[in-house]
């Protein structure tokens, strides 16, 4: 007990002179910690507000999940595909459920436009892929409601055939996916 | 499990699979899934001691049909049970409510022995599960197809708070240590406190070793030492009392070289008449050594 005592008498002095740098430099990393997380707030209210500005795939999870959905608004989905991997190795679920539906919406919202101007042909990949996108963000996250809805959105344009894939072979999987030439959500016919 | 209905009891009988005794699968309820819902489901194996599930045989996490996925598969034994945690997540966009079959699968139970080993296969049933549809089926016309479609909405922003908090804490924390060593080292505003009067000392001879060399100079910096022996020990010291001072104060005890040399040089000094003689003895360079230590040996007391 003694021996303690002496002991921590003897580290005192040492103890009080670390102390104060070691406080104040661990103050002034959290400061800057503070000071970058606001600045990437003002680059996404910027890029919120349509401001162009490239995002690099090193940025912050939040700063790319902003540039995407800006991106998505212009329906640029060729630029959004490398953010959007580079979400993939960030331990953040939720954002890149969220880039991954926006890079859903956006294909869709194109195959829209074109089953609008009447041209099928193009529209169906778009759709199948605006389907895999909605997937992998509801296996990202399955409680995204709006993915929900908008996965069956695009299911209704073009439905699974399972049976006719297991039943006839492999010629007719080849086959081009069928298209519902109307609006979303005027089914003809049963699946 | 919370809601745990029996959907499924099958009983294997035979002499063929004697050594299993049932299997079980329960689901917290068989109705009312939306597409992207995860399923849990646990398959229980009863069987008979001794037997242990082989992992190879145990179902791959994946796809399983085109509408549902395996999510992951954890096992568990609880005595002869085998207990399986299933977690699957559908896709099948309904437009009506429907009972879809989800696919049993086979398991292999083994039993290790020295002359090889006996297995016995399990056939998990399948079940039927009930889907429902998330959308009316003719929603009201809109104008433009893109209406039809959530919107995007918005990320989340990052949360500076946290940070904001961490650095004003540390940062009062870290004024709070300072003025703390501040007390410690006797520095502004804690100067004129006996319990530091070695720290003065020191700092005084400090100032006067950086400055020329003069006979007032050394004598001012015996006295500075002087004054602190006299405020820590409450009295005026003299060389006599030294002795008595040390075992009043046993933290100073390494130091009494020092401050009989010390003593020696102020006699010469202010009683003999010879600065210089005295300076020989001990310079103030070594007098400011011994206030130095004292000093830290206050600190530490």
């Amino acid at each position: 007990m003694s021996s303690l005592s002496s002991a921590w008498s003897r580290s005192r002095p040492h103890l009080l002179l670390a102390l104060p740098g070691l406080l104040l430099a661990g103050a002034l990393v959290a400061g800057g910690l503070s000071w970058r997380a606001q600045a990437t707030n003002r680059d996404i209210a910027a890029l919120e507000a349509n401001h162009d500005r490239p995002v690099t795939t090193e940025a912050p999870a939040q700063l790319i999940l902003a540039r995407v959905l800006q991106l998505a608004r212009r329906d640029a989905t060729e630029a959004m595909e490398p953010l959007v991997a580079a979400l993939e190795s960030r331990d953040a679920p939720a954002l890149l459920a969220r880039a991954r539906y926006a890079l859903g919406n956006a294909r869709l919202r194109r195959a829209l436009d074109l089953i609008e101007r009447g041209q099928l042909d193009p529209a169906g990949p778009l759709i199948v892929l605006a389907r895999q996108e909605y997937r992998r963000a509801l296996q990202a996250r399955p409680a995204f409601w709006d993915a929900k809805f908008n996965l069956d959105v695009a299911s209704r344009l073009i439905r699974d055939f399972p049976e006719l894939d297991r039943q006839i072979g492999d010629e007719l999987k080849a086959e081009p996916k069928k298209i519902w030439t109307d609006i979303p959500g005027q089914p003809r016919g049963a699946p | 499990m919370r809601l745990a209905l029996a959907l499924l009891l099958t009983v294997l009988a035979g002499p063929a699979v004697a050594q299993l005794r049932g299997v079980e699968v329960r689901v917290p309820r068989t109705f009312g899934y939306f597409l992207g819902d995860l399923v849990e489901a646990t398959v229980a194996v009863e069987a008979e001691p001794g037997f242990a599930l082989q992992a190879s045989s145990l179902p791959q996490a994946g796809p399983v049909t085109y509408w549902l996925d395996l999510r992951r598969v954890e096992t568990r034994q609880e005595g002869t049970r085998h207990i399986l945690h299933l977690t699957y997540q559908t896709f099948y966009a309904a437009i009506d409510a429907r009972s879809l079959e989800v696919p049993g699968f086979p398991l292999v139970l083994t039993r290790g022995a020295d002359h090889g080993s006996t297995t016995a296969p399990v056939e998990v049933p399948g079940w039927s599960l009930g889907l429902s549809p998330l959308r009316e089926v003719q929603p009201a016309r809109r104008a433009d197809p893109a209406d039809y479609l959530r919107p995007d909405g918005l990320g989340p922003r990052l949360d500076p708070i946290p940070a904001r908090n961490a650095a004003l804490g540390l940062g009062v924390a870290g004024l709070l240590a300072l003025v703390l060593l501040a007390r410690d080292r006797a520095w502004w505003p804690f100067r004129p406190r006996p319990a530091r009067a070695f720290a003065d000392a020191a700092r005084r001879l400090a100032a006067l070793a950086r400055g020329p060399e003069s006979e007032a100079g050394y004598r001012e910096g015996l006295l500075a030492l002087h004054r602190g022996l006299d405020a820590k020990a409450g009295h005026r010291l003299l060389a006599d009392d030294l002795d008595d001072f040390l075992a009043r104060h046993p933290a100073f005890r390494a130091q009494r070289e020092g401050l009989a040399r010390f003593f020696a040089a102020s006699r010469i000094a202010f009683f003999g008449g010879s600065v210089a003689e005295a300076r020989d003895r001990l310079p103030l360079a070594e007098a400011g050594a011994t206030a130095r230590a004292l000093a830290a040996a206050e600190r530490a007391a």
